[in-house]
């Protein structure tokens, strides 16, 4: 089994102070293989603390990210599954379920990570799986008024995804799971 | 021979001597030859006289003498309880030859008839230890003691000096009595040590000395097992008693090990109760002693002891301290350094015991002002001792408290952060705010939010005294995100006076200059934009809401406008955008006008100051995605709008930019509002942007590339009919996909048109499963050709 971080949108400092203490207690080192990250990060040492969770961290630019070595999206091949991913900024309607199936029919992924809204997300679309982490840091987001932290982790085994979502709910964390199996 | 080879000769000599002599002294007592023993014994022993070895090799040739007398000891204490009558033995020994010989024996004998006749104790303890004065060569007479103090270990008499009640076998005072006489003694002949020999060889008197050292202070470790000295004895007879030989001996090295060794062994109750004559001969003391670190131990002490003992605060501690580190002070010439972690130490004692009590950290901090003050101190550069001592002492509150708040509340805190240099300064600033970030403080009101910044004014502005030259780039991202980040803990419950802090910040922000603000002044417009949702939440309480949203839109707009001002573009541009999507949340009197104002503003930023032809293609794309969201513009805004996006997107340099980007201004004209509530979906203006595309693709030279688009543009097609967009045929979905197929085979296979080759084939796959699973019988679908590959 793989354990994968998905996580976005934290937007330091423009528009929070950093990660909330009880998503900082969970991020620790050893338990994750991969980082796959929407961006929007937005400072170097955000970037350092996920490099400090895995080795492997995969980034995508968000529209706030000034480093413009991030790509526009990434396709990483975790076990049997091939992850999409894309902050979702540059795929309009933001958000909209279809317009994020085209994308992933030209990335050819049974799995997309998007971000962008602030908002957690999944849903599958035509068997493919399509997953929002939403933001961790729990950032201002002027179309989305009561925004929760959240990230998620998916599990990978064989042709499942078991993703745990965990979310700050009134300061408790709260976990989610989610199934999906590719056919 | 070198000067080591000389004493491991000599070493070797004398224990090869005491090894065959204590033989023959085992032998002669086997056989029951006490007299015979003796002469042996008296021989082995007179090795000790020899003046020749180092410290070192005595105390080996001392252990292997006194092992070799346990034998003797242990036979005579046998005999003794026999009955066999010897007492005259002890005269006997008098006569021995030669004094070292004769004293060793004589406490052996001596402390063998006080086990066995407990009532000679007290005359015969007083009487060996005013003998052992007879030898006053330093090294022998401290072993001599040494060997005195280390038999009489367990028969040392500690019941109390009752007075109503005979003590034959002596009390504790006699005990006290012998301790401190052989204290004095020792230290002196330590003491004497020093002055002994040429003076060149200074250097290796003391390493010697300092090997010694551990016997003399033996003397206070037996003391203090002593149970029945209580408090009072201690206040009375001990403690001056030991003070009074400190402070006479007159010799720097003795004083500072004692004194530390005194706050070691004994408790720290009795150490509380006696402060005052401890520090106060403290001031008696040898210039040269490090007096500050004897007072900073004997602090850190009663801290441990304080915290853990509630009943200890009956004595006013701190004052105490306070007065006594005072009277130090006025009466030693201490280094500034060492005032500076005398009190360090004092605020550690404040922190740790008296949390509650913020008057005494502030009392700490306004003597080192008063201090500096006098001394007529302005700067401190930070490659100063004073700076490092005095940088872990502002730590102490802020670790302590955990609470920039309280840390505040200390008012001479800001005037000693002056006196450090630009480099001390930001020092402290940085780990002010990192614990405020850390610790979730929030800052609720003005005057607070004044006082922070301006405590950390290194990182919000240039300084006077800052030096030239370019600074680390990543330290400064590093230190004014810090700062970015702390904006959001500037923050009033109550709306209007959030509001006010956000004005005193921009004030402060403003004077970064254009390096600091683009880290400082977007956490503040997001700020603003947060509060102005409040406003709007408060609509039905606050009839002002409208004004003050208004307002605070105005104050976005300006803060934006500086940041532009700094030849920024892309930031404003993205700030701009988002007020707009915030204003457009926010149905406010004419906040159509407002938000058309920062969605212009954008706009007009991205035509006049983004030339990159990258950088051009992402914002223009977030120009549409945004507009796309925004709902609140009648249709006489909206309209010119869509088609200057749409007229944007066509004229970026490239053409497949061009071609994706016309693409995706598609959606204006199809999931767009105006402020009538309903989606646009013009079908025939869509229709327009993508034989747009279809048309700019045809003019891209490279193959892969318009096949590439066309697919991308094909899946466009079927996303727009999907939506019920009717105009989109079954003609031009055909003509599309037979076109891909007639240029896909002709491309070279590589990793980039198998790409387009797997896109066509999911797009393909995709319109497949949607004819399977079509419900109704009109399905354009149903007429699509050539979905095999």
């Amino acid at each position: 089994m793989c354990s994968v971080l998905v996580i976005g949108d934290m937007h330091v400092p423009f528009r929070s102070s950093g990660l909330p203490a009880q998503f900082k207690k969970l991020l620790t080192p050893g338990k994750i293989q991969h980082v796959l990250c929407t961006g929007n990060l937005c400072t170097k040492e955000m970037y350092e603390f996920l490099k400090s969770i895995a080795n492997d961290v995969h980034i995508v630019r968000g529209d706030f990210d000034e480093n413009l070595n991030y790509p526009d999206q990434k396709v990483v091949n975790v076990g049997q599954f091939k992850v999409g991913l894309c902050h979702g900024h540059q795929v309009i309607p933001w958000g909209d379920p279809e317009s994020l199936a085209l994308l992933q029919r030209q990335l050819d992924v049974d799995v997309l990570v998007f971000g962008h809204t602030h908002k957690f997300d999944a849903f599958e679309l035509g068997n493919k799986f399509f997953l929002n982490p939403g933001s961790a840091t729990g950032a201002f987001n002027p179309l989305n008024p009561d925004i929760i932290p959240s990230f998620v982790v998916m599990d990978i085994q064989s042709s499942t995804v078991v993703s745990y979502v965990y979310r700050l709910v009134d300061d408790e964390v709260k976990i989610e799971k989610i199934q999906y199996t590719k056919k | 021979m070198t000067q080591m080879e000389d004493q491991e000769k000599q070493l070797e000599f004398a224990l090869a001597s005491v090894q065959k002599q204590g033989v023959h002294m085992k032998m002669c007592l086997d056989k029951n030859k006490l007299m015979e023993a003796l002469k042996h014994a008296s021989a082995m022993l007179a090795e000790l006289r020899t003046s020749l070895l180092s410290p070192k090799s005595y105390y080996e040739l001392f252990m292997k003498v006194t092992n070799e007398l346990c034998y003797l000891d242990l036979y005579l204490v046998e005999e003794f309880e026999r009955g066999r009558k010897v007492d005259d033995l002890y005269q006997i020994i008098q006569y021995a030859g030669n004094i070292v010989p004769r004293l060793y024996l004589l406490i052996t004998v001596g402390l063998v008839y006080i086990k066995t006749n407990t009532n000679l104790k007290r005359d015969l303890l007083k009487d060996l230890v005013e003998m052992c004065r007879g030898v006053q060569h330093p090294l022998r007479g401290l072993f001599l003691r040494h060997y005195l103090l280390q038999c009489s270990k367990n028969v040392l008499p500690d019941v109390p000096d009752n007075e109503e009640t005979e003590h034959p076998e002596g009390t504790v005072r006699d005990s006290i009595d012998f301790i401190l006489m052989n204290f004095a003694e020792m230290n002196k002949l330590w003491v004497r040590m020093q002055h002994q020999g040429h003076s060149r060889e200074k250097e290796r008197r003391e390493k010697e000395r300092e090997e010694l050292k551990i016997l003399v202070g033996t003397n206070l470790v037996r003391l203090s097992h002593l149970d029945s000295i209580t408090l009072d004895k201690y206040r009375k007879i001990v403690l001056p008693g030991i003070l009074e030989q400190i402070v006479s001996c007159r010799d720097a090295i003795a004083q500072e090990y004692l004194m530390e060794c005194i706050i070691q062994v004994f408790p720290d109750e009795f150490h509380l109760y006696t402060l005052n004559v401890f520090l106060k001969s403290c001031c008696e003391l040898q210039p040269s002693v490090n007096v500050k670190t004897i007072v900073i131990l004997m602090i850190n002490r009663l801290t441990v002891f304080t915290f853990h003992n509630s009943n200890a605060s009956e004595v006013k501690l701190f004052e105490v301290l306070t007065e006594q580190i005072a009277n130090i002070i006025q009466s030693r010439d201490l280094p500034l350094e060492d005032t500076v972690s005398l009190q360090a130490a004092m605020v550690g004692l404040a922190l740790k015991c008296y949390p509650d009590n913020l008057d005494y950290v502030d009392k700490s901090l306004q003597t080192i002002s008063d201090t500096f003050a006098k001394r007529k101190i302005e700067k401190i550069s930070h490659k100063n001792p004073v700076s490092r001592e005095l940088m872990a002492l502002m730590k102490l509150p802020i670790d302590n408290y955990n609470d920039l708040l309280l840390v505040m509340k200390l008012k001479h805190f800001p005037e000693i952060i002056e006196y450090f240099d630009y480099t001390g300064r930001k020092t402290i600033a940085i780990y002010l705010l990192q614990n405020a970030v850390q610790c979730r403080t929030m800052i609720p009101s003005v005057e607070q939010a004044d006082i922070v910044l301006t405590m950390v004014s290194p990182l919000v502005k240039d300084q006077p005294d800052q030096p030239i030259g370019e600074e680390d780039p990543e330290d400064f991202a590093e230190e004014q995100s810090l700062l970015g980040r702390f904006v959001h803990h500037m923050k009033a419950d109550e709306p209007d006076l959030q509001f006010k802090i956000l004005m005193a910040e921009r004030e402060h922000f403003s004077l970064g200059g254009n390096k600091r603000i683009c880290y400082t002044l977007p956490p503040l417009v997001f700020q603003a934009y947060q509060l102005a949702l409040i406003y709007s939440g408060k609509r039905e309480q606050d009839e002002l809401w409208e004004k003050k949203c208004r307002k605070i839109f105005q104050f976005c707009h300006q803060t934006i406008l500086e940041l532009t001002k700094a030849e920024l573009a892309e930031l404003p541009l993205r700030l701009f955008l988002q007020g707009a999507l915030t204003i457009s949340q926010i149905n406010f009197k004419n906040y159509e006008t407002v938000a058309y104002e920062f969605y212009s503003q954008a706009f007009t930023l991205y035509e006049e100051e983004i030339s990159e032809s990258k950088c051009q293609l992402a914002a223009i794309i977030l120009l549409i995605g945004t507009f796309e969201k925004i709902n609140c513009f009648d249709e006489e805004n909206a309209e010119p709008v869509r088609t200057q996006c749409a007229l944007a997107a066509s004229k970026l340099l490239k053409k497949p930019d061009q071609c994706r980007a016309v693409a995706i201004s598609s959606h204006l004209f199809w999931s767009a509002q105006n402020n009538v509530g309903q989606p646009l979906q013009d079908g025939k203006r869509v229709m327009d942007c993508l034989k747009k595309c279809v048309r700019i693709t045809k003019q891209c030279m490279e193959v892969s590339v318009q096949v590439q688009l066309f697919v991308e543009l094909l899946n466009y097609y079927v996303y727009f009919y999907e939506r019920g967009n009717n105009n989109v045929s079954v003609d031009i979905l055909n003509q599309l996909i037979g076109q891909i197929k007639k240029e896909i085979t002709g491309l070279t296979p590589n990793e980039e048109t198998e790409q387009i080759t797997k896109h066509f084939e999911n797009t393909i796959a995709y319109l497949q499963n949607r004819i399977e699973s079509a419900d109704t019988e009109d399905s354009v679908y149903k007429a699509l050709e050539g979905l095999t590959l």
